[in-house]
């Protein structure tokens, strides 16, 4: 209720400040403290939602639809938080309250620019509306009620000591498929508790719980962090289009640069967490995989990145009456990114990837698909109206000049390369929507040769002089780089033995950039460090790039079977297993393996549990960090150490009740359970009990009969073995299903009167394991950081330019 | 001024002559009809559910793992796939297979296991408890 009463008076408010901001942009000045005033009011009441169901995650609040589903008691306190988001409501919320925050800071920051405040904080607020109105009751609301649409819950989940009151027996109900007990949540339930006092919070104890794989440390910054850096990407389109109603277009640029390269930095940090999440927690073996989820995050990114470099060319060439060059570029890039970080999220929230994506989507419902659509359409109406709109003005006033040789030429060309790989990535990432998909090579090869020029012009470009270069001048400079990054790209070559020329001229490009911007960080550094920011992260970006040669191209990987005790050598090192420890309350189990090399010993623990939420069997890979390379290592599989018998006297098979199977010149029928009495409340009270299954055995015409049973104790399950008496025959109990059918593996066992067939060969606990070397993969990392280092020192120097 | 856009204009044209050839090269179809697979040697993601009465088999030496997969119609083909057993693959409601089909077997580079419902509408065959 509280939860829907702000988000409701947030909706209204924001639209009022909308409204007074559009007068005072009019030229009714009394209207600005109204409209400042709803902005705040706008922004307390949503942080106060987002508390609110912050509060009810704390307090495992289940009659919220959203904390039943995605948190559960087990959880820390970490862990629960991160639920916050763990779902799509949540997401929304989450993307709302920083976006009302950095509207915020960007309310205090154009209030002290000259008149920007109305015409910024106008388009910026409605961002804040639409993300409003698809949190909204109806919507993707958070705060729904668990009963106000019918739904199952299983029995496990709801408080034993209520299970006696006389009215639950009419709300109980059994699973089809898999026999489980569930309670029917409805309104006429939640009307009876009421009615009886009792809280729906007490009456469900626990909740769905969080996806395992979501519930690790990444899952807690990872999300976050993408979101802020979402938010302030509506930043510079809100610039742009208060630029295309003053039709004055000077000051913008240094206005939103700041905002531009701080969402940048924080979305493309957000993108590598992402990367470094998968490749050490999620198993996928590497840091990127051109998922349509990953992909529709970096398009937006790389849009800005092209951004940033023209808006840098319009302040360089701007004069005290000239608004400077690629003002229409400037405007077009501004608007596009925040148009496509709006696109991703059509892309990850519609339902459109359901099938293209290791991430798991569910359709959000027509009424959301609607709004993403008119949300989208808005800002794009807004956007590029307003460019057409102003566009005979723009094309008279800004028309192009020659391009001569200087550093404007090779930024505008870096940026029309970096446009390149954006249309690429997304042209790729939209083909779902036309039923199809493209192989990852596709993204491979395309942009592979890009990421070449992109360090080749990035070296040169800062070889270059602002406004005109001399082909004599680039020449001397050029000359000691060259020779340097020859004789560098020369001796990797050969150390460590590249045979793929594409490799070779990726290096050569890698290197040339490296080298070139380590001299003007040199050189520049000694006057003002303030100044380096950019050559900083075009650095980070050359380490990035040899990160991805190493990685990319000399990975070795190979599956290996590990036999407890035993020793075995792959790729350069010796793997021994020796056993397992369960953790976690014996929920998981870590493996044990040591690993040598040169006299040096390392551990290894990959994990590998199964599941309760999914009861699915996963995988925690493990990673030695070895500075110059990773050393890789995922679990695939184990098995017991077992006597090895022919595998044809064995034989797996489900056994439907009355129905006799042959085997052999045995017949095998399931009859009937063997259900005690007291084994349903049991059952249902979670104490031990077991239930039997009673089969009968023909052999050479005597009726034997055997009850394996299947053992609770405190909620694990055992399944026993049963041998028949005067046969061959060993029955396993593997499942059972309440239905009237039972799993069995039925094993032939060697006759005494026969000469046994071969010697029992007893083998070790076997563990199956993908390993894999990975070298200067931490340059990957390393390049990151660069990169966001590089953004921040840019930032605070076009924070402090921009007046 | 004319030939710079005829520069621009050339390259414009030759680089998307370039995406859209690797695009139809590198394009995977979904298939939800194993039958009109069968007709195909192309690479597909193919959509279906896992036979969990036919069970799965592992094949340690060969690391190759196998499984019967039905399409809408119940049309079954046989999966073969070079690797181990995914996760999820035993709650899956869905799986995405992509490979090429070959001589009665469908050859998988690639498996996805989708369990969206299991999350979202469990339980829709609930049945009252007598």
């Amino acid at each position: 209720m509280i939860g829907n009463i702000l988000i409701t008076f947030a909706l209204l408010a924001s639209v009022f400040s909308i409204t007074m901001y559009y007068f005072t942009y009019k030229g009714y000045d009394n209207a600005l403290k109204l409209a400042r005033a709803a902005y705040h009011a706008t922004s307390i009441s949503i942080i106060g939602a987002s508390a609110y169901l912050m509060y009810a995650i704390l307090n495992h609040q289940y009659e919220f639809k959203y904390v039943y589903d995605y948190s559960n008691s087990d959880l820390s306190v970490g862990m629960l938080m991160s639920t916050f988001w763990a779902g799509q409501q949540g997401s929304f919320l989450l993307w709302l309250l920083l976006t009302a925050l950095s509207g915020l800071a960007l309310l205090e920051y154009t209030s002290k620019r000259g008149n920007l405040e109305s015409r910024v904080m106008m388009v910026f607020t409605l961002a804040v509306t639409f993300l409003l109105i698809m949190v909204s009751p109806g919507l993707k609301n958070p705060f729904t009620l668990i009963w106000s649409d019918p739904t199952y819950i299983d029995l496990k989940n709801i408080s034993q000591s209520f299970m006696s009151l006389p009215f639950i027996n009419d709300f109980l109900f059994t699973d089809q498929s898999s026999g489980a007990s569930l309670v029917l949540i409805n309104e006429k339930l939640a009307g009876l508790l009421a009615s009886n006092g009792i809280s729906i919070n007490d009456f469900i104890q626990f909740g769905k719980g969080l996806n395992p794989l979501l519930n690790n440390f990444w899952m807690q910054i990872h999300p976050p962090i993408l979101f802020i850096g979402f938010a302030m990407s509506t930043v510079p389109f809100a610039f742009a289009f208060a630029a295309l109603i003053n039709n004055d277009y000077k000051d913008w640029v240094a206005s939103s640069l700041p905002w531009l390269l701080g969402g940048m930095m924080v979305l493309g940090l957000a993108i590598m967490l992402g990367g470094y999440w998968a490749y050490v927690i999620l198993g996928w073996g590497g840091y990127w995989g051109w998922d349509p989820v990953e992909n529709s995050s970096l398009v937006p990114w790389i849009v800005g990145i092209a951004g940033i470099h023209t808006m840098l060319i319009q302040k360089h060439t701007q004069t005290k009456d000239h608004a400077g060059r690629f003002v229409k570029t400037n405007l077009i890039l501004s608007i596009l990114t925040y148009l496509l970080v709006l696109y991703s999220t059509f892309l990850t929230r519609s339902g459109i990837l359901g099938e293209a994506s290791v991430h798991s989507f569910v359709s959000p419902g027509m009424l959301t698909y609607t709004l993403l659509i008119l949300f989208i359409s808005t800002f794009t109406i807004l956007g590029f109206g307003g460019i057409i709109y102003r566009w005979k003005y723009l094309e008279k006033t800004f028309s192009s000049e020659e391009n001569v040789l200087s550093r404007e030429l090779a930024l505008f060309v870096g940026a029309v390369l970096l446009m390149g790989s954006a249309v690429i990535i997304i042209s790729g990432t939209s083909t779902p929507i036309f039923g199809s998909a493209v192989e990852i090579s596709f993204y491979n090869e395309m942009t592979l040769p890009i990421a070449i020029l992109l360090g080749l012009l990035n070296g040169l470009s800062l070889l270059l002089n602002w406004k005109k270069t001399n082909e004599k001048t680039l020449f001397d400079n050029l000359k000691i780089p060259l020779i340097i990054t020859f004789i560098v790209t020369l001796l990797t070559a050969l150390l460590g033995g590249f045979n793929d020329i594409m490799a070779i001229i990726f290096l050569f490009s890698a290197f040339f950039t490296l080298v070139v911007n380590l001299k003007v960080i040199y050189k520049i550094a000694k006057k003002n460090t303030s100044y380096i920011g950019g050559y900083v992260a075009h650095l980070g970006f050359a380490f990035f790039m040899l990160g991805v040669i190493g990685s990319g191209w000399f990975s070795t990987e190979k599956q290996i079977e590990l036999i407890q005790g035993e020793t075995k050598s792959s790729l350069g090192y010796d793997f021994t297993f020796t056993g397992y420890t369960p953790i976690d309350n014996g929920k998981k189990y870590s493996f044990n393996i040591t690993v040598l090399k040169d006299g040096v010993k390392n551990k290894l623990e990959p994990v590998m549990y199964i599941s309760d939420f999914n009861k699915s069997l996963m995988r925690d890979p493990d990673i030695i960090n070895l500075i110059t390379k990773d050393l890789y290592i995922s679990p695939v599989s184990y098995e017991e150490a077992k006597e090895a018998s022919g595998g044809d006297h064995s034989h797996q098979t489900t056994l439907i009740k009355g129905e006799p199977f042959e085997f052999h010149n045995s017949t095998i029928t399931f009859t009937k359970f063997n259900f005690p009495k007291d084994a349903m409340n049991s059952m249902q009270s979670g104490a031990d009990f077991f239930i039997g299954a009673i089969i009968e055995v023909l052999h050479e015409g005597k009726i034997y009969t055997i009850e394996p049973k299947m053992e609770s104790s405190s909620g694990v399950k055992t399944f026993e073995d049963a041998v028949v008496d005067g046969t061959n025959l060993k029955i396993e109990l593997t499942n059972l299903d309440a239905s009237g059918k039972i799993e069995v593996v039925i094993n032939e066992l060697n006759k005494s009167d026969e000469p046994a067939q071969e010697l029992q060969v007893v083998k070790g606990a076997s563990l199956w394991v993908d390993i894999s070397v990975k070298p200067f993969i931490n340059l990957i990392w390393v390049g990151t950081l660069t990169i966001v280092l590089g953004f921040f020192i840019a930032m605070v120097r076009r924070k402090k330019e921009a007046k | 001024m004319n030939n710079k856009y005829i520069f621009g204009g050339i390259i414009i044209v030759i680089f998307f002559g370039i995406m859209g050839f690797l695009l139809t090269q590198t394009n995977i179809k979904y298939e939800e009809n194993f039958v009109e697979l069968t007709k195909s040697d192309a690479t597909i993601k193919a959509t279906g559910s896992w036979v969990k009465e036919k069970n799965y088999e592992i094949d340690r030496e060969n690391n190759i793992f196998s499984f019967y997969m039905k399409d809408f119609n119940g049309k079954e083909i046989k999966v073969i796939y070079n690797g181990a057993v995914p996760n999820n693959f035993e709650s899956s409601t869905s799986v995405v297979v992509t490979g090429k089909y070959k001589e009665g077997n469908f050859y998988a580079s690639d498996i996805l296991t989708k369990c969206p419902s299991k999350y979202e509408n469990e339980y829709e065959a609930a049945k009252k408890t007598s």
